[in-house]
């Protein structure tokens, strides 16, 4: 195993979805690094058909959270994930195609990695009215909000996880065929 | 605020419409999530309700909303456990009965 990728699964196993935040603000440098990972994130067809809104206005955030039930923490910054319908749409995607959505997940997976990886907090959100989103956030037409990542410090004293669960192993989530 | 007598204003306009827009949204987004949200989300629509108003609510208000309710964990009904989760709940409505006996007595009186 290499030093890189020891380091890459060092990050994959210790990430953790924080859902309480101190109120310190996120340096917008480092905002903008998370957005540069988020580039990184395999696409399919490498057509980026996801697009980034980025805040750190605290009435935005405060605005976004009252119309996000799941928005359970106070994040300084936040990144919604948006897919463009109508570029999706141009390349002959039917509006509910899964493609899409999966393409969500991976930059959602790649954001909160990335975020991980400088030190920051964040928490992936995907309770919240598209509908209020839109209008909040001033998306352009077309744009569909999908999923908002909220960034943060971690609070010292994080709540009880959301379901108590055992511990899981790869083993119990996997078959293997012949 | 003094315990006696309840009443007055305890809660702003700023602060209704927080949680207006929080019931509403999670009316729409509870159409697309799995029932198992629906008591999680109602219970944080009254852990935001009993945040805002403790500050100028009664002393025995207060009591029940920064004790008990806000000791309520952020937890969907579990698929295992379910019958210790509603267990719970009904114990927090038992607390909360046991309020409002007395807090509505002392008003009515």
């Amino acid at each position: 195993m290499t030093t890189t990728g020891n380091a890459v699964l060092d990050a994959i196993r210790s990430r953790r979805v924080v859902r309480a935040m101190t109120d310190e603000p996120v340096p917008r440098a480092d905002i903008e690094t998370v957005l540069d990972a988020a580039r990184w994130a395999p696409t399919a067809g490498n057509r980026h058909l996801q697009r980034y809104v980025a805040t750190d206005d605290p009435t935005t955030l405060h605005l976004l959270r009252m119309t996000a039930p799941g928005m359970v923490q106070r994040p300084t910054a936040a990144i919604t994930i948006c897919t463009d319908r109508a570029l999706a749409a141009d390349f002959g995607f039917p509006p509910d195609s899964a493609g899409l959505h999966v393409d969500v997940g991976t930059a959602a997976a790649t954001l909160l990695l990335a975020a991980h990886a400088i030190g920051l907090g964040a928490g992936p959100v995907t309770s919240f009215s598209r509908a209020a989103a839109a209008v909040v956030l001033r998306l352009p037409d077309g744009w569909r909000p999908e999923l908002i990542v909220c960034l943060g410090y971690p609070a010292p004293r994080p709540p009880a996880p959301m379901r108590g669960r055992a511990r899981l192993t790869w083993r119990d989530l996997t078959v293997w065929v012949p | 605020m003094a315990d006696d007598p309840p009443g007055g204003l305890v809660l702003d306009e700023d602060e209704a419409l927080e949680l207006l827009a929080y019931l509403i949204c999670a009316a729409r987004t509870q159409v697309d999530e799995a029932a198992e949200y629906g008591p999680l989300r109602l219970l944080t629509a009254a852990q935001r309700l009993a945040s805002a108003i403790a500050p100028r609510a009664s002393d025995a208000t207060r009591r029940f909303a920064e004790g008990p309710l806000a000791a309520w964990p952020a937890l969907a009904v579990p698929r295992e456990g379910r019958e210790d989760y509603v267990a719970r709940l009904d114990e927090l409505c038992r607390t909360l009965a046991a309020h409002l006996t007395t807090h509505f007595a002392r008003a009515d009186s």
